[in-house]
């Protein structure tokens, strides 16, 4: 009987999750051995779908290549720059840190959207702010920043430094590192560690944990929601330089309605996602310290 | 007792009549656009015209329109008046998701097939039967800056102007200083559909008449010819493009004498105070050619309504109807004894002027890419340049161009030269 209310008082999300989650999961498992243009009944063609993704030539590997590269750099950029930032709030003998704080944050909370648009008339080759501050300094011919393939791989990395997820990164660094025992810095100060020595064997353990936490849900965004900064900001152009597979997927769902080809990608996606994971977790026994 | 049943009864008939009395047959009907405020909004329009037909409006993003109604046709919802793309329109033909219009139009005393621009005959011989009606349309045209004419002494273009005559105004019209160029003598190409335009000005189909898709030697001539332009900085070098348009614009800064673009540009450019401008047909190659743009009035097929929308998209077809939507959203109609009305000219301080362009570009444009998968001609256009850019050659570009066109239409679905 108690177990049964226990139940019942679940019930909401085990079926929104069965609905929502679980079922769509299922349903795109199995949509991924279809062929399907939304139109119709799906055509079951087996694993035809994943035999044409890792054909010879195919543009799949364009992309799985720069999602690697991509969800590599901009989590390397964007922990290492959110780190960087907390360190500076939490600077010992820094006033307005606060004021700072909410500076640091505030792109984090403007609209993906109007910021890539924003980057676009900045990045302009010919009638952007930083080519003309470019020419300024006697940089004649500015680089065109978001078509060049070599240029623009790195702008999107960077760029990640806008995004929500960095903003959050930040503040949960942030309280991490309030956190860490004034005492032990007193310690190392009475040995002579230099502040860099400080950051590396007293900071960097200590907060570990929550370094680990914010490198796998960085990776885990990059992997996954790199959509939104890339879809207004590039397109995954020129070419497919800068096609991500979540923006593959969208692609070939919703632009060419290729469902069943859009569903295999997904599974690679959900695939790579989770052996990243467990790979971090495994790695991370060793230097993740959840004591001090 | 019996005197309240009686009562009850007579009270229940009342009110049953008066509902009855008032019954009104409810319609939906989406857009992607928002529908325009008075006087122009043309739903309105309809409903005060016909009180017992009640116009359910529903707006679902550009970005989402495609997916949207394909989702809604295959369980049963989508909206009894349909306004079709021009790819989407073929997908619910086969599909069966929506009727035939021949019987209507031929009862129809406003309205008559001989009135509609050629490309209307074209796509109903293409699909079998009429299936559509198209709410207005567009095109693809060039612009040019009057005032860079004039101060380089080059004379404007004519109506029949040619691809040579292009090239050679815009070297005349390209300014260095400092060996860096300050004014090109046009600008990349802005908006995606005029890669399939121009290449279909050096003779490729595009789309041929069987409905394939057709691009080969005409699209790599015109490569290789816009190539050459680029590296000789007379057009300005490929920008990112987002949703095949992109953001910034060396034509409207006055920066690029002449420019590609569709022909809603009109009413961007129209705001421009600074100097004078006006229209062309794109120039001419090996034959005249552009794209037309439109969604198609459709009825769903599964709709109860059937003859109350017919009713509406009658009435915005005629002349009261296209006169609201050409008024609100500067497009021409695409019934020519609505065109000649001119409803849709909606000139700025400095220009427009030769609306003829548009007309004499209704004449010969064709429905072309617009009726193949966005996603394909978008991915295309992404190759067209990066060969601009020297990142991979002019042959490969059209060669994976038509690679694509086979991976996603199939074999059957591609011409081959």
């Amino acid at each position: 009987m108690r177990s049964g209310r226990a139940y019942l008082f679940v019930s909401p999300w085990i079926l929104g999750f069965v609905l929502f989650t679980g079922g769509p999961i299922l349903a795109t498992v199995a949509l991924g051995f279809t062929k399907w243009d939304l139109i119709g009944s799906p055509v079951w063609v087996g694993l035809g779908n994943y035999a044409r993704l890792f054909r010879k030539g195919s543009e799949f590997w364009t992309v799985l290549r720069f999602t690697a590269f991509y969800t590599l750099f901009s989590v390397v950029f964007s922990v290492g720059w959110a780190l960087f930032e907390a360190a500076l709030l939490n600077s010992r003998g820094v006033r307005g840190t606060n004021l700072f704080g909410f500076f640091y944050f505030i792109p984090a909370v403007v609209p993906m959207v109007a910021l890539t648009f924003a980057f676009q008339l900045i990045l302009h080759k010919e009638l952007g702010i930083l080519n003309y501050a470019l020419s300024l300094l006697g940089l004649r011919e500015g680089p065109n920043w978001l078509v060049d393939p070599k240029v623009v791989v790195w702008v999107v990395v960077v760029l990640n430094i806008y995004t929500f997820y960095a903003g959050q990164m930040m503040l949960i660094f942030d309280s991490a590192l309030k956190e860490v025992p004034k005492e032990l810095y007193e310690a190392a100060e009475i040995d002579g560690a230099s502040r860099i020595v400080q950051f590396l064997r007293i900071t960097l353990p200590a907060i570990s944990p929550i370094l680990f936490f914010n490198m796998v849900t960085a990776t885990i965004s990059s992997l996954g929601t790199s959509f939104t900064l890339l879809y207004p900001l590039t397109a995954g152009g020129p070419g497919k330089v800068t096609q991500a597979i979540s923006l593959d997927i969208y692609h070939n769902a919703f632009k060419t309605f290729r469902v069943g080809y859009a569903c295999a990608e997904s599974v690679i996606l959900f695939l790579i996602a989770a052996g990243v994971s467990v790979v971090m977790f495994a790695t991370s026994k060793r230097w993740v310290y959840y004591e001090v | 007792m019996k005197r309240t049943i009686v009562l009850g009864v007579l009270l229940g008939v009342f009110i049953f009549a008066g509902v009855y009395a008032h019954a009104e047959t409810v319609i939906k009907y989406a857009h992607w656009n928002a529908l325009p405020q008075d006087p122009y909004n043309y739903v309105k329009a309809f409903e005060e015209k016909n009180p017992d037909i009640k116009v359910e409006f529903i707006q679902i993003p550009e970005a989402e329109y495609s997916q949207k109604l394909r989702s809604m046709a295959m369980t049963g919802t989508a909206p009894d008046v349909l306004c079709l793309w021009e790819a989407d329109l073929a997908d619910f033909v086969r599909a069966g998701w929506v009727l035939s219009l021949d019987a209507y139009i031929k009862e129809s005393k406003e309205l008559s097939l001989d009135d509609f621009i050629p490309a209307v005959k074209q796509l109903m011989e293409l699909q079998g039967s009429l299936y559509g009606l198209p709410w207005c349309f567009a095109t693809e045209i060039a612009y040019y800056n009057k005032d860079l004419f004039d101060k380089a002494g080059v004379a404007y273009p004519g109506m029949d102007w040619t691809w040579e005559d292009f090239e050679n105004m815009a070297k005349k019209l390209t300014v260095e200083s400092e060996g860096k160029v300050v004014q090109w003598g046009c600008d990349a190409i802005g908006f995606q559909g005029l890669w399939y335009s121009l290449a279909g000005t050096f003779g490729d189909a595009i789309v041929d008449q069987e409905g394939r898709f057709s691009m080969g030697s005409g699209t790599k001539e015109f490569l290789n010819r816009w190539v050459s332009l680029t590296n000789a900085k007379v057009v300005a070098s490929p920008q990112v493009t987002t949703s095949g348009v992109v953001s910034a614009d060396l034509f409207m800064a006055g920066r690029a004498a002449m420019a590609f673009n569709g022909s809603w540009m009109t009413s961007v450019y129209k705001d421009i105070t600074d100097f004078s401008w006006d229209i062309m047909p794109l120039p001419k190659a090996k034959r005249s050619y552009s794209t037309l743009h439109t969604g198609f009035f459709a009825i769903n097929a599964r709709s109860e309504a059937k003859d109350a929308v017919w009713k509406f998209i009658e009435f915005c077809m005629s002349e009261e109807g296209q006169e609201l939507i050409n008024k609100a959203y500067s497009n021409p109609s695409a019934r020519l004894s609505v065109l000649k009305k001119g409803y849709y000219k909606v000139e700025g301080p400095k220009g427009p002027r030769n609306w003829d362009a548009i007309e004499r570009t209704a004449e010969f444009a064709e429905w072309g890419y617009v009726l193949l998968p966005p996603g394909l001609t978008f991915d295309i256009v992404k190759d067209f340049n990066a060969a601009v850019l020297g990142q991979m050659s002019v042959d490969d570009a059209v060669q994976q161009a038509i690679e694509k066109a086979i991976d996603i239409l199939g074999e059957e679905r591609v011409a081959t030269e």
